[in-house]
């Protein structure tokens, strides 16, 4: 019952932390200096030319009237029209979205296989040489700027010895588009050639993503492990004469996992963030090149469009891991 | 009196355009990256340098710009005739052309294409709205159209090749209240242009395949499919250069990635002399600015030389005076301003406005500007001149720049070719009637709109170059901006490409000429 309650107040709480987030960057982008519809129509546009626009697109109303409007457009489901690329926002957004998830996810998913193994490693080998390295090796990868991981990794496995691809998603377009995700379709086109060059495309930036978040997951599991493994449960388990395998991995683990759990909503929210650097040097055609072209076009509903949709994603992202909390700590759910 | 220029342009046209018409040999795929997105690919909606290569492979005008120097052949038209008072053109239409989808190519299609400009306001329509009225353009028969002009304009026929050609039945079935298709439009084609529309991705780029019944037909060797890609990141294109990826890309990257590109054995280099002029541009309107002494100690104390030879490493040309060297219309025996500390101080000396910080914008990104800003600054503090540097996305500085008020005092930038004539500097650059769009300096000097009225209402075209020669000669003695370098375009290209076509207008991204070897 808890548990219900819990997800509806989080439930609530979803409008009003959007609703700020819109307001936020609404008025962050109507300080920059800048005027869309000049930056839409291009510097040979007269001045008759501006002012017609302008109107047309309502940047002649109070900021006031404008928020409201925006507010107005966003609950019917309209974001605007994007006024470099003149599409619907949603558009753009939807087509790019697949490619975002596709990366996030795999990176996600490579670096909590990395990190929680690791991590319980560095615990139980604890002042060990091992998991000294370890630890050397995790503050490195939390010092690492995405940026500059990007351009290493290209250079080595890409340039220097060529084992990887050095940039987009896949070669050429892909196969034809179902679910948006190359892995997927490729599988769903039963096209090996395309799943191959999708599983290499989405290696190095897939990597460069996980290997700062493997190094948050070893560093959190870690004082998760170190925490319980000296608890009287797990001394009675010994006592027991349980294998000490399954006291790691089935009892030590799932009370160690708390906090790593936690840790994993948050680095979502991290890895969406390095995704629009990291899409950019790769040449990945998500949501954050469109988020990089949308600044430097100063393309204002496309920036509040993205992190709008951005908001959402960490906040739905959030909502499942303090179920998923819920469930592997039911205390206080119940 | 009529002109009429069929005999000399049919035979610019029979000797520069291809032959073989019909079946070419295969040629495999061209990979382009490029170096921003192809977000729309509607050719009315938009005109920027960036995305030239959906505008010129997919769509054809009624001439077209080639090679360098550039000159204009006859395309979708055979011949014009101007009427003697130069408001009157009439072009006479090929005949036989055909849209990808096997329809014919009329005259119709020119006016549903003028008209659609002139209705949406975007891209290069302002080029035409203030001498083409609405409704104004007739056919009189299925293969002849006349534009009647509100004023004569001698640059009109240098901007005609910028009316791309839309297939307007197509485009009509498309049309959605009242947008003039612009949202098909913006990812489909609707032309008889050189390559079809094969795969588009507005978040990748697109593929064209070539249209064998083009009629210009086809060279011995060309390429079956084109593919431009959106590839952001400078280092990202280099290396896909370098490793095979890519066999083209922009040619104006950094020139410390030209030489690191000059090192790889996949990679050539072709080098053009361009027509993309850098230069300092001043607020002229503004008070201090406004004063001619001041003006010249900021231009004296500029260190070219340091700037040419020690930052660029002599990778571009001096170019003194607004318009390119390259041009007609540059004066010739212009010297422009040196650096020299002593004149600088001569001349500061005569400013009778007490001195005030100045604000110089540079645009983020685009190092060289930073760089010459820097210069500047340093050679201005020793004669006792403060200047600020404030950097910003191209967008914000563009902004600034056509608002009076929040522009910046001074803007290091580039003047790109949009039209090969010198009014595409000099006079959009210091001509009053452009305040507001291309004048950014808010230059108002009544001796300079004179000469550059004067030369855009008449066709002689000795008496324009000397009306430019003397604009662009009073521009430079009274320093109405910092005039540096004349750009030189460095074309990377896959070592087995051959056949690019150089155009300071497409920057080498007409495919239709290229090959592998």
């Amino acid at each position: 019952m808890r548990r219900l309650e819990m997800i509806l107040s989080r439930l609530a709480w979803f409008v009003p932390t959007l609703a700020g987030l819109v307001i936020i960057v609404f008025l962050i982008s109507n300080v920059i200096p800048t005027d869309p519809v000049r930056v839409l129509l291009g510097e040979n546009a007269t001045s008759t030319q501006i002012e017609a626009m302008r109107i047309k697109l309502g940047y002649d109303q109070p900021v006031w009237v404008q928020l409201a409007r925006h507010f107005r457009d966003i609950v019917s489901g309209n974001l605007g029209i994007s006024i470099y690329s003149q599409r619907p926002i949603s558009e753009d957004l939807i087509s790019r979205l697949p490619a975002t998830l596709e990366l996030t996810l795999t990176a996600i998913t490579l670096s909590v296989a990395l990190g929680i193994p690791l991590g319980v490693i560095s615990a139980l080998k604890r002042n060990s040489l091992l998991d000294h390295v370890l630890r050397v090796i995790s503050v490195s990868g939390l010092a690492l700027a995405a940026f500059w991981l990007a351009l290493l990794l290209q250079f080595f496995f890409s340039m220097k010895l060529g084992v990887a691809p050095l940039n987009s998603r896949i070669d050429g377009f892909g196969p034809t588009p179902v679910t948006g995700f190359m892995i997927i379709d490729s599988l769903l086109d039963w096209n090996m050639e395309s799943l191959h060059s999708a599983l290499s495309h989405i290696a190095l930036p897939a990597l460069t993503l996980a290997l700062p978040a493997a190094a948050t997951i070893v560093r959190f599991t870690r004082a998760g492990v170190l925490d319980v493994i000296n608890s009287n449960y797990v001394l009675y388990q010994r006592a027991m004469g349980l294998p000490p395998g399954v006291i790691v991995w089935k009892y030590v683990l799932r009370n160690a996992m708390i906090s790593t759990v936690t840790q994993i909503g948050l680095i979502f929210g991290v890895l969406v963030t390095n995704a629009v650097i990291v899409e950019t040097v790769f040449d990945w055609p998500g949501m954050g090149t469109f988020a990089v072209q949308s600044i430097l076009q100063s393309d204002h509903k496309a920036i509040i469009g993205f992190t709008i949709w951005i908001g959402a994603l960490i906040v739905i992202v959030n909502l499942l891991v303090d179920i998923t909390h819920s469930f592997i700590d039911p205390r206080g759910s119940r | 009196m009529k002109r009429t220029i069929l005999a000399v342009l049919a035979a610019i046209a029979a000797a520069t355009a291809p032959v073989v018409a019909g079946e070419a040999w295969a040629q495999g795929k061209y990979v382009h990256a490029n170096n921003s997105g192809y977000d729309n690919l509607d050719p009315h909606a938009i005109y920027d340098v960036g995305r030239a290569a959906s505008r010129i492979n997919f769509y054809d005008g009624l001439y077209r710009w080639v090679d360098n120097p550039p000159k204009m052949i006859p395309w979708l038209a055979e011949s014009y005739t101007s009427s003697p008072d130069g408001k009157t053109w009439t072009f006479n239409l090929r005949k036989g052309v055909k849209f990808h989808d096997g329809s014919e190519f009329t005259a119709d299609d020119v006016i549903y294409s003028i008209e659609r400009m002139l209705a949406m306001k975007k891209g290069a329509a302002s080029l035409f709205l203030p001498i083409i009225a609405p409704g104004s353009t007739k056919a009189p028969d299925k293969h002849t159209v006349v534009f009647t002009l509100n004023e004569p304009s001698a640059i009109f026929l240098a901007t005609v090749p910028e009316i791309l050609m839309v297939n307007s039945k197509l485009v009509k079935k498309n049309e959605k209240d009242g947008d003039w298709g612009a949202a098909w439009l913006a990812k489909n084609v609707a032309s008889s242009g050189s390559y079809k529309l094969k795969r588009y991705d507005p978040a990748i780029g697109f593929v064209g395949e070539r249209f064998k019944e083009h009629f210009a037909g086809w060279g011995p060797k060309a390429f079956d499919e084109i593919e431009f890609r959106t590839v952001l990141e400078t280092n990202t294109r280099v290396q896909g250069m370098i490793k095979g990826d890519f066999q083209g890309t922009d040619g104006y990257l950094p020139y410390d990635q030209i030489l690191r590109l000059k090192e790889s054995k996949n990679v050539q280099i072709l080098e053009a002399e361009s027509m993309r002029v850098f230069y300092f541009s001043m607020h002229n309107g503004r008070s201090l600015m406004n004063d001619v002494h001041f003006r010249k100690a900021l231009a004296y104390a500029f260190d070219y030389d340091g700037f040419i030879k020690d930052i660029l490493k002599g990778a571009v040309a001096r170019n003194p005076s607004p318009n390119p060297n390259n041009l007609w219309g540059a004066p010739k025996d212009l010297k422009g301003f040196t650096y020299d500390l002593e004149k600088a101080k001569a001349e500061l000396a005569q400013v009778k406005e007490p001195l005030r910080p100045i604000t110089i914008g540079t645009l983020a990104g685009f190092s060289e500007t930073e760089q010459a800003a820097a210069l500047l600054q340093n050679g201005a503090k020793k004669i006792g001149i403060e200047i600020k540097i404030e950097s910003a996305p191209w967008p914000v500085v563009q902004s600034r720049m056509q608002d009076r008020d929040k522009n910046y005092d001074m803007v290091p930038l580039w003047k790109s070719t949009y039209y090969v004539d010198p009014n595409n500097w000099v006079g959009e650059l210091y001509g009053s009637r452009y305040i507001g769009t291309r004048n950014s300096s808010y230059t108002k000097d009544a001796e300079l709109d004179k000469w550059i009225d004067e030369a855009l209402a008449t066709n002689d075209q000795e008496k324009r170059r000397v009306l430019y020669e003397k604009a662009a000669t009073k521009v430079t003695e009274q320093a109405m901006g910092i005039f540096v370098y004349n750009t030189k375009w460095y074309g990377p290209y896959a070592a087995n490409v051959a056949g690019i076509r150089f155009s300071p207008i497409g920057s080498g991204q007409d495919m239709r000429w290229a090959y592998y070897k």
